[in-house]
């Protein structure tokens, strides 16, 4: 070992959960002013290694040393004590209680023994905001009354304010749109340039390259391999991610629309949420519904299947005209919907492979009141298998997969109530490449044996690949279309922003 | 503190290289459950009794104290099942349905018990429809519903001791008479009719939970209700079924204890909905819905029995034996707690 100190330095490290070993004797360096981005597929033991440094455990083995000492790590408090700030993926902000509250959360500046000095807290905020280019915010007001964004960035104030010298970023940026993203960029770089050491975890190549100095990969709980960004290339990372070489993603996608429609939707209205919206679904078509975050995508999701109210339009389903009062009205009629939370609306966690699989298909096999789940086995196997969920065993809990195995559960869940229109809502979000290929494969394959998909995603290079034709939506109203053939990044960005030559008409 | 670096050995090849060794004991109790803990309590009754344990009438007070009770948990499993937690308004369903039985006692014997039972559907029914339907607070809604229905009985009858011969006419004593004996009938002489009652409740409701769409909906939804219902399951319904269930075992166990105490009152039944509780939970049953068998919960309301009897054996009082089984109930929730966390389960 040289010399120098690291704000971080990580020796031997490992972690063990019942049954798996989650994290085996991993090096892992940071130093100071420096973006250090951490990879690897789910499951592969990055989110453990963090918590680990955050203090959430305390049976960790090895050692670990902040700014050359060395500390222990058994509390979270102990972790707060020793410099380490954690921006979780989900918020961990209280969102009914005011900016000032949550920033100052546990420290809030007191008066006397009583009574709390709302002044000095509210002047103690706007710094910690202004450090994050929030200045214009009102401390005062509630977090739901601000933006995801802004709420994300206010999420990285409140860690600044323990004067962490090192920050951990967990995916932050999975629920903001470019825009926001480069805002975001600019905090960071600032962040950077103050010396403190930061940790980036991200599944988006993209965002490696563009802010990270170094980067460490993991998989299956080891290290894999640590080196500066500029001596890598993306091919190069999701090969040490993955262990083998990925083929290109999206070369063998060929499309075999007929013309028959077999959903389509007119004037379809929420108050609100959209308005008049109108698009026709083609039988084995991937249809793309894009806009930015907030456009209503999820609530015209909602609104087709059938689990909110709409105001107005028809919708026609193989020609016939139907009014859904609940989702099983919907499924009954071939219309599916894979939610985008997997974790609150997708999957039931503590339940087994199995029990997920089947939920939507226990009236569909049941003989008048009588339900045998056992006799539905072979087609979890088959689905299970045919979407290569690993452990491929249908009783082991949901809870207990890595993220893109919850991911494949959930698709294979829609596979097995064999709908034969599904609508995606981010089928993709937060998922390792390895799971990604092997969920946009079943959705290929799923479309070219006549099946139909309305595809939501802020994925980009996802609705490239997949789609074969892009409505826009913007602020609920659809502003234009884009062909496959016209399809970029780039076009469906502008298009969303509502600029640039497929824009038919401004709202 | 933990500088002590385990050695793991770990190499190996892609496959697995993750997997290791679970606590057996765990394993074991997590799957046998309660059930260790009530051959444990057999056998302690067994040494305290000195071998007069399992003698037919030992065995028939076990199974007599706990008949009700168990009556009232084959049903209330269905609620905490579901995700509602408990039914506060399991007392005054009893009453009610011992109640309405005496009262219709000259409809004859059946269509008293009937009237009883048909009491508990409507109470299930108002109950699912408010939490099912409304979306009520499990809790205080059901709390809400005893209240009122302990007013209105008290009202209706001027908070009076309702007996069987009194009301039923002339040609209707035989009824009474026979309304009464229900809870002091013993098939073959040995086993009474209220513990083969709660057996046939606890069988029926084990086919319910294990052999039918509704149970296999009930545990998506006690586990997750947003997953249920955005996987095309109709929520409404399936609660609304499981309190009527739970209604109609309820009304029948307070059908039995009215004719026990031979008579009929608004405090029938007081003090039934925490002993059913307590059983579900030493059963291993989740509080927060999902988790459960049948098969366990008729195992706490054994171990509920055997503990009581091995007191009784050993000569406790009764303020000792509250200590006593306060102890041991909070050791098994513990052992359940523990085993599932050994397990990633929890």
């Amino acid at each position: 070992m040289s010399n120098e100190v690291y704000a971080l330095d990580m020796q031997k490290v490992s972690k063990r959960f019942p049954g798996t070993l989650a994290v085996d004797q991993v090096d892992f360096r940071v130093k100071k002013g420096e973006v250090h981005a951490l990879m690897g597929e789910n499951g592969a033991g990055k989110s453990t290694l963090m918590k680990m440094l955050n203090g959430l455990f305390n049976d960790y083995t090895g050692d670990i040393y902040i700014n050359g000492e060395k500390k222990l790590l058994h509390s979270p408090s102990l972790a707060k004590e020793a410099g380490i700030g954690m921006v979780y993926q989900e918020l961990s902000l209280a969102r009914r209680i005011s900016i000032y509250e949550n920033l100052l959360v546990g420290r809030l500046p007191k008066k006397n023994a009583l009574f709390i000095d709302k002044k000095k807290a509210i002047e103690e905020s706007k710094k910690l905001l202004a450090r994050v280019g929030l200045d214009y915010i009102d401390p005062t007001k509630d977090i739901s009354e601000i933006s995801q964004c802004e709420a994300q960035l206010v999420e990285i104030a409140k860690v600044l304010g323990f004067n962490p010298s090192i920050i951990v970023m967990d995916e932050p940026t999975s629920a903001l749109s470019s825009e926001e993203v480069n805002r975001l960029y600019g905090i960071i770089r600032q962040l950077k340039a103050e010396g403190l050491a930061i940790v980036y975890i991200s599944h988006h190549l993209a965002e490696i390259f563009e802010i990270a100095d170094n980067v460490t990969v993991m998989r299956d709980g080891k290290l894999v391999g640590s080196l500066p960004v500029t001596e890598t290339n993306p091919d190069h990372l999701v090969e040490m991610m993955v262990g083998t070489p990925v083929q290109n993603f999206y070369k063998d996608h060929e499309t075999k629309i007929q013309d028959e429609v077999v959903l389509s939707a007119h004037d379809f209205t929420r108050w609100g949420f959209f308005h008049h919206v109108d698009f026709e679904l083609h039988k084995g078509e991937v249809l793309a519904i894009c806009g930015l975050a907030g456009a209503g995508r999820t609530e015209i999701a909602r609104g087709l299947i059938g689990v909110d109210k709409t105001d107005g339009g028809t919708v026609k389903i193989h020609g016939k005209e139907v009014h859904f009062k609940n989702f099983g009205e919907a499924i009954a009629n071939g219309l599916g919907y894979l939610t985008e939370d997997r974790k609150v609306v997708g999957l039931a966690l503590n339940q087994t492979v199995a029990d997920n699989v089947t939920t939507c298909i226990i009236d569909k096999y049941s003989k008048g009141i009588l339900f045998k789940p056992s006799s539905l086995n072979n087609l979890v196997d088959e689905k299970i298998n045919e979407m290569s969920v690993y452990p491929a065993d249908r009783n082991r809990l949901v809870g207990s997969f890595s993220g893109g195995n919850q991911q494949k559960v959930l698709m294979a869940k829609w596979l097995a109530s064999e709908v034969d229109i599904l609508i995606l809502d981010e089928p993709t979000r937060g998922v390792d490449v390895n799971a990604k290929q092997v969920i946009h494969n079943v959705v290929k394959n799923y479309v070219s044996k006549g099946n139909s998909v309305i595809l939501l995603s802020s994925d980009l290079p996802e609705v490239v690949g997949l789609a074969d034709r892009a409505v826009i939506l913007r602020e609920g109203h659809i502003i234009g279309e884009i062909q496959k053939k016209d399809m970029t990044e780039n076009s469906i960005l502008m298009a969303a922003n509502g600029e640039g030559e497929f824009v038919k008409c401004q709202k | 503190m933990s500088e002590v670096k385990k050695n793991e050995n770990t190499t190996a090849p892609k496959v697995d290289t993750r997997k290791m060794e679970i606590n057996k004991f765990s394993l074991l109790f997590n799957k046998m459950g309660i059930w260790i803990i009530v051959i444990a309590l057999m056998i302690l009754g067994m040494i305290v009794s000195k071998g007069q344990f399992f003698t037919s009438s030992n065995i028939q007070s076990i199974l007599e104290a706990v008949a009700l009770t168990g009556m009232v948990c084959s049903g209330l499993f269905y609620v905490t099942y579901s995700g509602n937690m408990t039914d506060m308004s399991v007392p005054i369903t009893m009453a009610f349905g011992g109640v309405m039985a005496i009262q219709c006692i000259n409809f004859g014997f059946i269509g008293a018990i009937l009237a009883g039972v048909l009491t508990g559907v409507v109470i299930g029914l108002i109950n699912g429809f408010m939490i099912g339907k409304m979306r009520a607070n499990a809790i205080i809604w059901t709390l809400a519903l005893n209240l009122l229905l302990s007013g209105v009985i008290r009202v209706v009858w001027q908070g009076k001791m309702l007996y069987a011969e009194k009301i039923a006419d002339e040609a209707h004593q035989n009824s009474a008479n026979l309304f009464y004996s229900i809870s002091r009938t013993y098939i073959g002489g040995i086993i009474s009719l209220m513990a083969i009652v709660m057996l046939v409740m606890f069988v029926i409701s084990w086919l319910i939970l294990t052999q039918t769409g509704f149970g296999q909906k009930l545990k998506i939804i006690g586990t997750n209700y947003e997953v249920a219902r955005f996987s095309g399951i109709d929520c409404t319904k399936q609660i609304i079924t499981a309190y009527v269930i739970n209604g109609v075992c309820s009304s029948i166990a307070g059908i039995f204890y009215a004719a026990l105490r031979k008579c009929a009152s608004y405090e029938n039944g007081t003090g039934y909905d925490f002993d059913a509780l307590t059983a579900i939970l030493l059963g291993g049953v989740a509080l927060t819905g999902g988790k459960g068998s049948m098969v366990g919960t008729f195992g706490g309301v054994l171990a509920y029995g055997l503990l009581n009897n091995c007191l009784s054996w050993i000569g406790l009082g009764t303020y000792t034996k509250y200590l006593v089984q306060g102890i041991v109930f909070l050791f098994i929730v513990w052992m359940n707690t523990y085993s599932n966390r050994k397990l990633g389960k929890a």
